[in-house]
């Protein structure tokens, strides 16, 4: 099987890149724009494109990462493989380690500061389709040097390649100033994906900066645009797979400039492109974020009007049968109730959830730790203990994947004492008398067995 | 004999999340069914693995269908908290307008409006969780099958989508929650609980309807797993177990 080392699978990934002509990818001339762009609109996620698209995956997959085309970062999904490929082979041990550490902590750092994310590979990977340029295969290995070379070098990784993108950009504006209405009408332009570069140095606003801002006075600078590059290569320009991700504040500036533009069918997505000012907004997002806001405003002007007439008769609604108001608003309470509820529960379950993650990783430490000082004393990596009884993924999860899962049973126990806090915590949690009352019989003998388990598990 | 028990118990669970996740398809709003997980597809994919050949071509698949799932996520996601911005915003536009006015027919259209946004809303939140869900399980299964590290590295990513990051929604949610308050004080204690049967009949189905099945599914599918770890969520507990259970709808209305 092949050997993976972190660069040499990325360069094997560029040339794949540039036959198969990857989905999430970045084309950085102009030449290739209107084909990009045109392959891009008509692209509704429909579910006919879903199936064909997985089956082309299948296809071409030997030749195939998903690499850089991935979504948010996931840069190294080469690291992931490397990883993967470290399970089986001894060999690039130094290349393993390395890049999964770069693998498992760059992707975070990198994605604070870039907030990269892609549109869906709902394009098609049609093999004749050619996206890249030797240029961009150029900058994107100087990128996934720059990945792979570790946390403290992406800033400068990043500045470099941000230098270059910003080159782009300045010509990728001037373009994007050009109406495309030649090229396409505004229907597809509302559905497609709004495409854009946003250079990373200038992509300091991240998603958890939606909030943010809280300038209301300025509401236009305050709706600083989430960045937007494509995956782990920010040398994705135009061809803009990447994504806004609106805010309310942006959306405030948006209706401001729209309201001085006179309404929003007087406004047109240049004017208010204009006006907004807005450091990586482009005229398609703002093209789409328009023909939304006017759908939005216009379904229920329409109705307003035509029940107007029928305004004195009755409280007519489409969906409720009126007979009282008290009934009316009971019906709205109750629904409200419901859904209320519902995301309660969505919260403490995400809390929850992110809780055991930060547990998982917490523990995951100590493992390392422990690890380690066991390496440290006994200087060599031959020995061999018993396995632990853990039963989860904490199991696996040691540093060096390419030494065998050695450790002191000293440290198993503290680690697995760990483990039975965490399980009992959630023993205790589970005994709620209000779980009784369900009257599904079935699942109500599940938790007394559950419970065993768990015993024996920890025993 | 235990663990052919266990393991037993196991399978016949081992179902329950695709299953259950099938059937909060089927009662999502038909929009976003091809949004969902394709766990069912990713599964497979997992099964292709062997534990004994390295870096098959079925990894790298798996891996692939992944990263492609999450795009789907984000875009979608990003797509519908866009449009429940404008929304909400269009909404407030007009509850102020309309506070001006005082036209009664406005006031109750507007608070459907709301309440449907709301719904809708939070069911985004929900997609949000059956899909990280989903992700959780199937990397499980997945570094069980290879023995690998795949699971951490990638939840913690996951952990930073777009399409996880639900904060801006669930303010949008509450911002709902308290305009809705405002707009229709609350009613009497008595007479709310004489009116729910009637108003059950009442509700708009569609989003009402999903809400509904996505608490009784997330109520199942935290009853118990066999494979309970570290990683697992407790029960669910609803304070009000009776709303759940009188909102079991009989009728057979048809999801549009």
């Amino acid at each position: 099987m092949e050997t993976h080392s972190a660069l040499p699978v990325g360069n094997l990934n560029m040339q794949q890149f540039c036959n198969s002509g990857s989905s999430g990818v970045m084309s950085s001339s102009l030449p290739v724009l209107p084909n990009t762009l045109e392959e891009k609109f008509p692209e509704l996620p429909d579910p006919q494109h879903v199936p064909l698209e997985r089956e082309i995956q299948r296809n071409p997959l030997p030749s195939r990462r998903p690499l850089f085309s991935s979504p948010s970062g996931f840069s190294p999904d080469l690291s992931f493989s490397s990883t993967l490929a470290h399970e089986r082979h001894t060999n690039n041990t130094p290349f393993v380690s390395r890049s999964l550490n770069a693998g498992v902590s760059l992707p975070s750092t990198y994605l604070s500061n870039m907030e990269i994310f892609q549109v869906p590979n709902n394009f098609p990977k049609d093999p004749t389709e050619i996206t890249w340029c030797p240029d961009s295969v150029q900058s994107m290995l100087n990128c996934s040097d720059g990945v792979i070379m570790g946390n403290n070098q992406i800033q400068n990784s990043s500045n470099k390649v941000s230098n270059d993108l910003h080159k782009q950009n300045e010509w990728w504006s001037d373009i994007m100033n050009v109406d495309w209405k030649d090229l396409f009408d505004d229907t597809t332009i509302s559905e497609s994906q709004p495409k854009v570069v946003c250079p990373p140095a200038q992509s300091s606003s991240n998603i958890s900066m939606q909030q943010p801002q809280t300038d209301q006075s300025v509401p236009c600078h305050s709706g600083e645009v989430c960045a937007v590059t494509g995956a782990s290569s920010s040398a994705t320009t135009a061809a803009a797979k990447p994504r806004m991700r609106w805010t309310p504040e942006l959306h405030e500036c948006f209706i401001n400039a729209v309201n001085q533009l006179g309404g929003s069918e007087k406004a047109t997505p240049k004017g208010v492109l204009n006006i907004m000012k807005v450091e990586g907004l482009t005229i398609y997002h703002v093209k789409s974020h328009l023909q939304k806001y006017r759908t939005a405003r216009y379904k229920p002007d329409s109705l307003e009007g035509m029940s107007e007439k029928t305004a004195t008769q009755s409280e007519e609604l489409p969906s409720l049968d009126l007979k009282t108001g008290i009934d009316f608003t009971e019906a709205l309470r109750l629904q409200m109730e419901v859904q209320k509820r519902l995301h309660e529960q969505l919260e403490i379950q995400r809390n929850l959830q992110l809780r055991i993650e930060e547990q998982g990783k917490y523990l995951q430490m100590m493992f390392e730790k422990q690890y380690k000082s066991t390496m440290d004393k006994t200087h060599c990596s031959s020995t061999v203990e018993k396995p632990t009884t853990i039963s989860s993924d904490q199991t696996h999860s040691t540093a060096k994947i390419d030494l065998p899962e050695a450790r002191n049973s000293s440290t198993d126990s503290k680690i697995t004492e760990g483990f039975r806090q965490v399980s009992n915590k959630w023993k205790m949690s589970e005994v709620e008398p209000s779980n009784e009352k369900e009257t599904d019989a079935l699942t109500s003998s599940l938790p007394p067995s559950k419970h065993s388990r768990i015993n024996d598990e920890d025993s | 004999m235990q663990a052919a028990q266990e393991r037993e118990r196991e399978r016949e669970r081992a179902m329950k999340f695709g299953k259950r996740l099938k059937r909060q398809i089927e009662e999502s709003l038909p929009e976003w069914r091809d949004k969902f997980l394709c766990y069912k597809d990713l599964k497979k994919l997992v099964k292709l693995i062997s534990a004994t050949q390295p870096s098959s071509k079925a990894e790298a698949e798996f891996i692939c269908l992944l990263d492609s799932e999450i795009d789907k996520f984000n875009a979608f996601f990003v797509d519908q908290e866009e449009e429940f911005i404008i929304r909400q915003m269009e909404l407030q536009e007009r509850i102020k307008r309309v506070a001006a006015t005082s036209a009664a027919a406005e006031y109750g259209r507007i608070g459907t409006e709301m309440v449907n946004l709301h719904g809708e809303m939070v069911l985004l939140v929900n997609y949000s969780s059956v899909n990280y869900t989903g992700l959780a399980k199937i990397l499980k299964k997945y570094d069980k099958r290879t023995g690998g590290l795949l699971r951490l590295p990638f939840i913690e990513k996951v952990l930073e989508q777009p399409f996880f990051t639900t904060d801006l929604i669930s303010k949008l949610v509450k911002d709902c929650e308290s305009t809705m308050d405002s707009m229709f004080p609350a009613a009497a204690a008595a007479a709310a609980t004489a009116a729910r049967d009637e108003a059950v009949m009442m509700v708009e189905q569609r989003v009402f309807r999903n809400a509904v099945a996505a608490l009784v599914t997330m109520r199942e599918l935290r009853r118990g797993s066999s494979t309970y770890g570290h990683f697992s969520l407790p029960p669910l507990t609803l304070p009000d177990a009776d709303l759940l259970h009188s909102l079991q709808l009989p009728s057979p209305i048809p999801i549009l």
